[in-house]
């Protein structure tokens, strides 16, 4: 199981454009936010003095829920690739067992999940170091990680049960397309959720994602809007939180922490249970 | 005599459509065995069954004594197959797909790097072990995948449709290379065809048409039991001829603008040629090769 693992995440690393596409939400992050997404949710917000600093960790947050979820999802494109080619004929002919396989090709999605998102983490962070001296305690990071690792969990989780309903690499580019947009959305990281309407925010609420996007901003913001906050009346900090998606309300009560964590955790074994089944219903 | 394959009675229905109807054959040990048919005669769906991949609808495999259904894994330590499109990874080399094969039967790293060695010899793939499989040309590609069906020292080597899509000096040499290793290294081979020239120099011959096992025997029998001898007609009044030949009940298939009739001597050409002489522009009686003896067979009076 152990070669077949290291095979997959050395087919998904060799196609570079599976790589490059697998971190395309991330990027139409980055580009729209440059181009004009920043400015507008800059002139939303009041003026702080370390706003530049909210922004970015803020961001940065997001595009990690979003990395989470892309990159697993490329690292599955090779079990729909395997299906659709017959190759897994190949596999099927080898006395190694049916459970085995997708095992391994849910460890090398887990894996090539964790780390394309940990790589993504480096990078920003330097980035934020660098530009925007911003700057996090050893046991934030460490906080990050376990946050990524769930988030990568629960985004494997999903998109197996959806890939497994994929039969044709024409219909997994497609999906893959569409949730690569729509991450961004659900997960309230294009646009905040508080410039939704209520229904969609209960949509937004809802998509485990962002629960880790929600998290992370948790995390990552800690500092900057401590300072931010320092003199200001608890209730427009709350109420500023909500804002950004930063915690979330259901009914006029506060998410946890110990909710989100739950909600993802919850969301990894209802899909994995429901796409094993669907596999096995499969074969 | 021994046995090594041994169907009995196999049936595969897909939906309504009976793709293999009753098959019964063997598979002796160190012979070359081909599985002769056209597009959808059953070939593909009775390998699958036989690799366990397909389960029966009725019917019994056994492989070097193992039970299909029953010791599956076993059987699947016994077969190596070459599948029909390539199932190997173009973004690793070949050394790469080759070991990542192994492990798959338990190889260790040494035991993987000395059985790699081991079919790259035989297969002749040395000089491009470390380059990418998906830019290597089709008959290197056909080696690759055929080292990788060797990997495990199978006893058995199944290949399906082998040399289809290649050229034909790559087809002559993947043809030249199985024929090696049956010889060499005593290996059963069991191949499935379009192509009669293979065929013809197996040691064995099924032919499958609609799911269905026509005929078997050696090439020597089959040509001897089905038809030594063609009587070619050339003719513009073909209904007529077809009718004849239909009341005396002759074997025949017809191609292009001619009627091929298979006959058992070449005296049997004269009662036809008497009774059609009005109709007929031109004939040849001749001896028959292998192509026509499958024809004859598998298309018994239709349309080519």
């Amino acid at each position: 199981m152990l070669s077949f693992t290291k095979r997959n995440i050395l087919l998904y690393f060799r196609d570079k454009t599976a790589v490059f596409f697998s971190l395309f939400a991330a990027l139409i992050i980055i580009v729209l936010y440059i181009v004009f997404l920043g400015d507008l949710i800059a002139q939303g917000m009041p003026d702080f003095e370390n706003k530049t600093a909210i922004l970015y960790s803020w961001l940065l947050a997001g595009i990690l829920a979003v990395t989470s979820m892309t990159t697993t999802l490329g690292a599955f494109g090779i079990f729909v690739e395997d299906r659709a080619d017959k190759r897994i004929m190949d596999f099927y002919a080898s006395p190694i067992d049916r459970a085995m396989l997708v095992s391994g090709y849910i460890l090398s999605a887990l894996l090539v999940g964790v780390l394309m998102s940990i790589i993504t983490f480096i990078f920003s962070y330097l980035y934020l170091v660098i530009f925007v001296e911003f700057t996090m305690t050893f046991f934030q990071i460490l906080l990050v990680l376990g946050t990524i690792i769930l988030s990568v969990l629960a985004s494997a989780a999903i998109v197996l049960f959806i890939v497994s309903f994929l039969h044709t690499t024409n219909a997994f580019a497609a999906v893959s397309m569409v949730i690569g947009t729509l991450v961004g959305f659900l997960a309230g990281i294009y646009i905040p959720i508080g410039q939704f309407p209520p229904y969609i925010q209960t949509v937004i609420k809802l998509f485990p994602l962002s629960h880790s996007a929600s998290l992370l901003r948790q995390i990552l913001m800690e500092e900057p809007l401590t300072t931010a906050f320092l003199h200001a009346p608890s209730d427009v900090e709350s109420a500023f939180k909500l804002e950004l998606g930063i915690r979330y309300e259901f009914s006029d009560q506060i998410i946890s922490n110990l909710m989100s964590v739950s909600y993802l955790g919850l969301t990894t074994i209802v899909f994995f249970v429901l796409a094993v089944l669907l596999i096995r219903k499969n074969k | 005599m021994n046995k090594i394959i041994e169907v009995e009675n196999l049936s595969k229905a897909f939906g309504h459509v009976q793709a293999v109807n009753n098959v019964s054959f063997y598979v002796e040990k160190g012979s070359l065995f081909s599985f002769l048919g056209t597009n959808g005669a059953g070939k593909s769906t009775t390998i699958s069954m036989i690799l366990t991949l397909l389960a029966r609808d009725q019917g019994k495999i056994t492989v070097n004594g193992h039970t299909v259904g029953k010791n599956n894994q076993a059987i699947k330590q016994e077969l190596g197959v070459v599948f029909q499109d390539s199932v190997l990874d173009g973004l690793l080399t070949v050394k790469e797909n080759l070991a990542i094969r192994a492990a798959f039967y338990g190889m260790k790293n040494k035991e993987r790097e000395e059985a790699i060695n081991q079919v790259a010899n035989i297969t002749g793939l040395t000089s491009f072990l470390h380059r990418p499989y998906g830019k290597l040309s089709g008959g290197e590609r056909r080696r690759a995948d055929i080292a990788r069906a060797l990997i495990h020292q199978p006893s058995i080597l199944i290949l399906d449709e082998p040399t289809t899509g290649l050229d034909v000096e790559s087809r002559k040499n993947i043809w030249k290379t199985i024929k090696q290793l049956q010889v060499e290294t005593n290996m059963t081979v069991f191949l499935t065809t379009h192509y009669i020239e293979e065929a013809a120099e197996s040691d064995y011959v099924v032919i499958m048409h609609e799911g269905e096992i026509v005929a078997q025997g050696t090439p020597e029998e089959l040509k001897n039991q089905y038809s030594s001898h063609l009587l070619i007609i050339q003719t513009s009044n073909r209904d007529q001829v077809k009718q004849v030949l239909n009341e005396k009940d002759m074997l025949f298939f017809e191609e292009k603008t001619l009627i091929y009739v298979s006959l058992p001597s070449t005296k049997d050409a004269l009662p036809i040629l008497n009774e059609c002489e009005r109709y007929i522009d031109s004939f040849e009686v001749k001896k028959s090769s292998m192509d026509e003896v499958f024809l004859t067979i598998t298309r018994k009076g239709g349309e080519a």
